[in-house]
């Protein structure tokens, strides 16, 4: 699926499209082609007994989508619902889940190169969500790998949510 | 009488008193536990005291100039120093039993992941000689600074003969630091950016224009018994470290000085703080062992072997 993102400007230094968002301060990009779309800030009913990092179930359109805490995720602050809060509807490898951020900023392309690997250190497990790291347009963007953001157990219980 | 030491002695208690006295690869997972409880107000704290203070660096910083007893060098001083670290860094005595290679090193862990994951499929259609050869080319994978090997006579390779050291502050200790090891001085700005789920000591990455600098907390990595957050707003440049992408936070740069060996009450106990190379009496500071911190961080970093392999 990230292959499809891809142009192909030189096969050795493919181009990939980004979406950014902030999150406390922060600029983040996630793979455009695992988003399906982005929804302002609706109410987001709680799920009694769900896991710490499910905020809820939104309905989308008659689907049931599970909401997750992406500061909490992240193991940032909590912050305000504003008018620029968004939850951007994505897609893994197996589920459809919605991502609450503080807001979306712009769609921006990559080159492969340009990417650097993050550092890993420590013991946290929240660092494994880092894909790495790009300089572009005077600020940092962290670049998260969606598919690691819920270990498979964690999928499965979202299943029962 | 007895009871009056001598002065080496009595510096080194001094750093005794003032230092951490776990070693630092211990105090690394000593915060590697910590921080899972106290990484969320850790990162809150440092962003909010990073950011705000910076916001006006330059203006900051032409002022501290005139204000701070350890301040930005002049201008002529600055060439002096870059010309100093430009002349120490071709001088870098490379050990031959150091296997550089263009390879880098990983934790052993992970190198024993990369094991399997390569030799697997090399053990279906080859002999087990085969993946004992590809074993061997592993090991080689390691990266190693240049300057780490202590000689014979209890001094580091760079210290053999006469050296120029550079003197900067980091809340309240002066540190001394080999200029053969140095990289750049770069400034702290509010482009600062912290990254989730990192060890607490790590403060983020500092775009330059050389490049991105991984900050270290030095304060936190050095003494994180004594550590006190005023640090992050008072850091104000970040003096990287040759050959690795890592800096150290500092709060103030002082002049670089030249030193004799034997100014220098050189440790011998290497595993109490690894990092410290000794203690010198005249500058009351301590003598950082630059090429072991660089190292340390590299193999701080499970994913240093992702990004060269």
């Amino acid at each position: 699926m990230v292959n499809d993102a891809v142009k192909n400007k030189g096969s050795d230094d493919p181009v990939l499209q980004w979406v950014t968002f902030r999150l406390d301060g922060e600029t983040y990009g996630i793979n455009v082609m695992q988003v399906q779309e982005v929804l302002r800030y609706t109410e987001i009913a709680p799920v009694p007994g769900a896991p710490s990092y499910v905020l809820g179930i939104i309905n989308l359109r008659g689907n049931v989508v599970t909401v997750i805490d992406t500061r909490h995720r992240f193991n940032l602050p909590s912050g305000d619902i504003t008018d620029n809060t968004r939850i951007v509807i994505i897609e893994t490898d197996r589920h459809v889940i919605g991502i609450l951020v503080d807001s979306v900023a712009e769609v921006v392309y990559l080159r492969q190169s340009e990417i650097e690997m993050a550092p890993n250190v420590g013991n946290e497990e929240s660092a494994k969500f880092i894909q790495g790291v790009c300089h572009k347009n005077n600020e940092l963007l962290i670049l998260i790998e969606l598919n690691k953001l819920l270990t498979s157990e964690e999928w499965n219980e979202l299943e029962d949510v | 009488m007895s009871d009056i030491k001598n002065p080496f002695e009595s510096l080194q208690d001094y750093f005794d008193e003032l230092l951490p006295s776990d070693e630092l690869l211990k105090s690394i997972d000593a915060t590697k536990k910590v921080e899972q409880s106290a990484s969320a107000n850790i990162a809150s704290a440092i962003k909010t005291s990073v950011k705000t203070p910076v916001a006006h660096a330059a203006v900051r910083i032409t002022a501290i100039t005139a204000m701070q007893e350890f301040a930005e060098p002049d201008v002529d001083k600055k060439e002096k120093l870059q010309k100093l670290l430009s002349s120490a860094q071709p001088h870098i005595v490379v050990a031959p039993i150091v296997n550089v290679k263009t390879t880098f090193m990983a934790d052993p862990t992970e190198i024993q992941e990369w094991v399997i994951e390569t030799a697997a499929p090399i053990v279906e259609t080859q002999t087990l000689e085969t993946q004992a050869v590809v074993e061997a080319d592993v090991t080689t994978q390691q990266f190693h600074m240049p300057g780490l090997e202590w000689m014979p006579n209890g001094l580091p390779q760079w210290a053999q003969s006469r050296f120029d050291v550079l003197l900067f502050k980091v809340s309240g200790l002066t540190l001394a630091v080999p200029l053969i090891s140095l990289g750049q001085i770069q400034p702290i700005t509010d482009e600062l950016t912290p990254l989730f789920g990192q060890a607490d000591w790590f403060m983020g990455f500092q775009p330059t224009p050389q490049g991105k600098i991984r900050t270290v907390n030095t304060a936190k990595f050095v003494m994180p018994e004594r550590y006190d957050e005023s640090f992050v707003k008072n850091a104000k440049y970040v003096v990287s470290i040759n050959g690795v992408p890592w800096g150290l936070a500092v709060d103030s740069v002082n002049q670089p000085i030249s030193l004799k060996p034997e100014d220098v009450k050189w440790r011998s106990d290497r595993s109490k703080r690894p990092w410290l190379a000794g203690t010198v009496k005249e500058h009351m500071c301590a003598l950082l062992d630059i090429p072991m911190i660089g190292q340390m961080l590299v193999d701080a970093d499970k994913n240093a072997l992702k990004s060269r392999v």
